[in-house]
This record gives structure tokens, sequence and C-alpha cells, in this order.
């Protein structure tokens, strides 16, 4: 896969993200690639990964009211 | 007084009955006892409120007209007069009309509007589409009070605080709700939702009618996302539920339907990140595997591996040529010296005996040529007077003649072949004769 064709991971969407990445494991576990070729899906692997714990980490929800007004806060899960 | 006259227990049913008869009235009640028995020529049945009872008759014809299904504690309007039955001395109550009230009204047209709107299509499985995985944003239509609401955007934020929420906040009770809501889908869908929750909390039956609504079905038939409900009343289903794309039970059980675990997709991303090192290590092994296998060949433990037989032969010839080459060099040299000066001498005499020979040989050659073709012509003259002693033309040039039957190539060898009044040819050394047998003899002397 040639880098300068892939969009950065950062730019994608969770769902896209996941989705190669879950295509550049099966590609690796299926052990048919050339050594380099690996080693450049293991490297885009490894940033896809860290682009997507990078925004689970750093999620905070966004609440837009289209209509009404939502009343009280929305509070925390009890553990 | 006037009327002291006793009268017949017949007679004094009939003046009951002339008294009821005019007593016309609507009647609301809960159905209480109810016997509706094939062969019954009408449905009996008790209605009442708790403090009084009355006995019902109605007519089948009129029974089944109503399209009114009696139940045991169904609400009940009927129009009707009192009668009597004579036979067992009882009153009771004709219906003339029936129609559910109430709840059990509302039950009956949202069957009704159900039935139709299945019979257009849009309940059918496969208009229901699959929810997207990871939504980017979510819409919600819901009250922007009380617990619906906070339930969902609590599951939310604790599940996947990745998707962005829009949110129409409308009324969800009253008359205004069906309208609202319907422009709170198209809201939500318009700002870019991947999926849409439409929510709230439980109510009486008659407080969920606007899930009932109509125009409400319709605004989530046509809602260009997936919609999932969560419309807290079990066990009732509303027409909002049965055309959704996916019907949870509660607006949380919605709001976890429509959105990932980030829990369990983090533990999903450490799993992945494993699998993806091992993956690679696995290639690289099996890469550095063969290459230590092919390090291990003898070509590269020891060169001379390689080159050893090359270089043996290489040693062999060169003590060969070492051995043998002063020796022959000196004895080639005398032999050809001689065989030189030996050429020079014979190479005349030798050439002059065999130009004789050819010369020799050449004319036996030109007189045994013209010999062998005198023989043939003598030959072949021979033969031709032999094949003309043969030929049968040769033979009937002596008088003999070949008879054929009429089909001109039968040779006719015996009597036997032919009868009497055939035709025959007989061809003759010269000419030939077109005959008919006039006797045949099977025997005959020869002379």
């Amino acid at each position: 896969m040639d880098e300068a064709v892939c969009p950065a991971p950062g730019e994608m969407n969770f769902g896209d993200a996941l989705a190669e990445l879950e295509s550049i494991v099966a590609a690796l576990e299926g052990g048919q690639l050339e050594l380099e070729e690996s080693l450049t899906r293991y490297q885009r692997g490894v940033a896809l990964l860290q682009s997507l714990q990078g925004k689970l980490e750093d999620a905070q929800q966004k609440v837009t009211a289209l209509i009404g007004e939502l009343e009280g806060e929305v509070v925390e899960a009890e553990a | 007084m006037a009327e002291e006259r006793a009268v017949s227990v017949s007679e004094a049913m009939a003046r009951a009955r002339t008294a009821l008869e005019g007593v016309r009235l609507k009647v609301v009640g809960e159905v209480s006892e109810f016997a509706d028995k094939a062969g019954y020529r009408a449905a009996y049945f008790t209605v009442s409120d708790g403090d009084a009872a009355m006995q019902c008759l109605m007519w089948r014809e009129q029974y089944e007209a109503s399209g009114v299904t009696l139940r045991c504690g169904m609400l009940v309007e009927m129009g009707g007069h009192f009668s009597t039955y004579a036979a067992k001395g009882r009153m009771q109550f004709v219906v003339r009309s029936l129609t559910l009230a109430g709840e059990g009204r509302l039950r009956l047209q949202v069957a009704e509007l159900a039935r139709r709107l299945e019979a257009e299509g849009l309940m059918r499985p496969e208009r229901k589409r699959p929810l997207p995985a990871y939504p980017e944003r979510i819409g919600v239509v819901t009250s922007p009070r009380g617990k619906a609401v906070h339930d969902v955007l609590r599951t939310l934020k604790r599940r996947y605080p990745l998707a962005e929420i829009v949110l129409a906040g409308v009324p969800v009770e009253g008359a205004e709700a069906p309208a609202a809501i319907a422009a709170g889908l198209s809201a939500v869908a318009d700002a870019g939702s991947d999926v849409v929750l439409l929510v709230r909390g439980g109510g009486s039956y008659e407080d969920l009618m606007p899930f009932n609504d109509e125009g409400v079905a319709r605004a989530v038939a046509a809602c260009p996302v997936p919609v999932v409900t969560g419309i807290g009343h079990e066990p009732d289903t509303s027409i909002a539920d049965m055309v959704a794309d996916v019907r949870a039970s509660t607006p949380t059980a919605a709001a976890e339907s429509a959105a990932p675990s980030m829990d369990e997709l983090s533990a999903a991303l450490i799993k992945t990140r494993r699998l993806l090192g091992r993956a690679l290590q696995h290639r690289v092994q099996a890469a550095a595997h063969r290459v230590a296998l092919l390090v291990r060949r003898p070509v590269f433990t020891d060169y001379t591996v390689l080159v050893a037989p090359a270089a043996q032969a290489l040693d062999q010839v060169a003590l060969s040529l070492r051995r043998a080459l002063p020796d022959r060099l000196e004895t080639d040299r005398d032999r050809l010296a001689r065989s030189a000066a030996d050429m020079q001498r014979l190479g005349p005499r030798l050439a002059e005996p065999a130009a004789q020979r050819v010369g020799h040989l050449s004319r036996d050659l030109e007189r045994a040529g013209a010999l062998l073709l005198e023989r043939a012509e003598e030959a072949v003259t021979h033969t031709a007077a032999r094949l003309h002693d043969l030929s049968p033309v040769a033979v009937l040039g002596r008088g003999y003649a070949l008879c054929r039957a009429a089909d001109g190539t039968t040779v006719i060898t015996s009597a036997a072949q032919v009868a009497t009044g055939d035709r025959v040819s007989v061809v003759l050394g010269r000419g030939r004769l077109g005959c008919v047998v006039e006797s045949t003899e099977e025997e005959v002397v020869n002379g």
C-alpha cells in the first residue's frame, strides 16, 4: 500500500480507520506478503492504532440541542 | 283501584316489556361475562360498572357488523333499549350498536392504523436498515425533560463519547406532540445524524398515543437514516416501534444498541496491537528462518566445496600435460617431417593408376548400359506376343464366340443360365450378334 495514497489516520473517521486496521491485521496474519510490504503495513497499522486509541482517550462528547433546551446536567454513570 | 283485576304472568311480562321498550339509552360499561357460541343467534353478555350489572344481547348480524370482538374486561359503549325475556322473567338490554370505549377505542384505532401501514409494506423486514457500527453523529428525539433524555445521554457518554449528539427536545405528549416529533426527526436527520434515537419513558396507553400517530409513523419510515425506538411501555408495541429499523425496550437499551462500547473497543484495540505485533514477528521470523537455512548450506560454510571438483580436474590435466608434452612434441615433429617428404614423393605416383582405372571403368559402364537396353527391348517384344496369344480377342479370332446375357456383362458358360426366348449377345472375332435362344440343351457331346 502506498503511503501517499492513504489518508492520515487522524483525518479518517473511526469506523474507516478501524476497518483498515482490521484488514492490515488479516493481511499480516495471512503471511502472504513480502517482508518489505509486511513492514510497511505494520507501520501503517501501528499509526492507525495509536490514532484510534488517542481518539477514544480524548473523546469528549459534544451535545448540541437543535430544538428545545436540555434541562439538567448529564451526570456520569455510577460505576 | 281500577286495576285491581289480576292478570296472567304473561300479561304482566307483556306490560313490563311495553314499559321498558320505550327506554332507549347509550350505556358505557365493562364486559364481565360473555358467551358467544356457534349456533346462537345472538351474542349474550353482561356489562357492569362494579355496582350494577345488566344482561345484554345483540343479534348476531348486528354484532358481526359492529367489528368489535368482545372480551371480558373490555370497556364498551352500547346503544339500544331494554326488553324482557318472558320465559325466564328476565330483563335484558337489546344492543343495537356497539363500539369500544376509552382505551379500548384507542387500541382499536391503533390496530386499524397498524393494519393499514402494514398493508402498505412499511413494517416489512427488508425495509429494516442495519445500524452503523461507529456512528459519528447520533440524533436524539425526545422530551428535553425527564429521565429518558438523561438515560440516553448518560449511556452514550459512557459507551461512545466519540460520537457527536444532536438533540431535538420535543413534547412527547399532547396534541402538538406528533407534529413536533416528526419535525424533530427531520431536524436531526438534516443535521447529519448517522442514526436517530426516538425515545420516551413509559406512561399510560393514552400518553403514548403520539407514537401511534400516522404522521409520526410516516416520518420514521421516511427518515433517511436508521431509527431506533426506545419507548418504555412493555408489553405494548407502538406503531413507531413497528416501523422503526430497530426497536429497543427502553431509552437506555436504544442508546446501547446504537453506540459501540468504548471499553470493549479499547480492549479490542489492545488485542489488535498484540495481534499486529505477533503477525509481524511471525513474518520476520519466517524470513529469518529461510535465511538461516540458506546460510547453513555447505556452499556458504565451505567455499572449497563449490570449486573442489573443478580444481581437482584442473590438477589432473596439468599433470598429464606436464608429463606428455616434451616427449610427444619431439616425436611428432619427426613424423611430420617424414610424412611431408613421403607425400612429395608418392603423390604423383599414387594418382596415375587411379586415372587409368577410372577410364576402364567408364568404358565398361557404357558397354554394359547398351547391352542392358537391347535385352530389355527383346523381353518386351516377347511378352507382348505372349500377351496377344492369351487375349480372348485372339481366341475369338480363331473361331470361338463369347456369349453374354442381355445385360451385356454376365458371360453365359452353361445352357442352364438361359431359357428359351432369352435375348443373348454373341461376340465374334469381328462384330457382335443379337440372338434369341430357340432351344437349350444341357449336355452337348463334344464335336
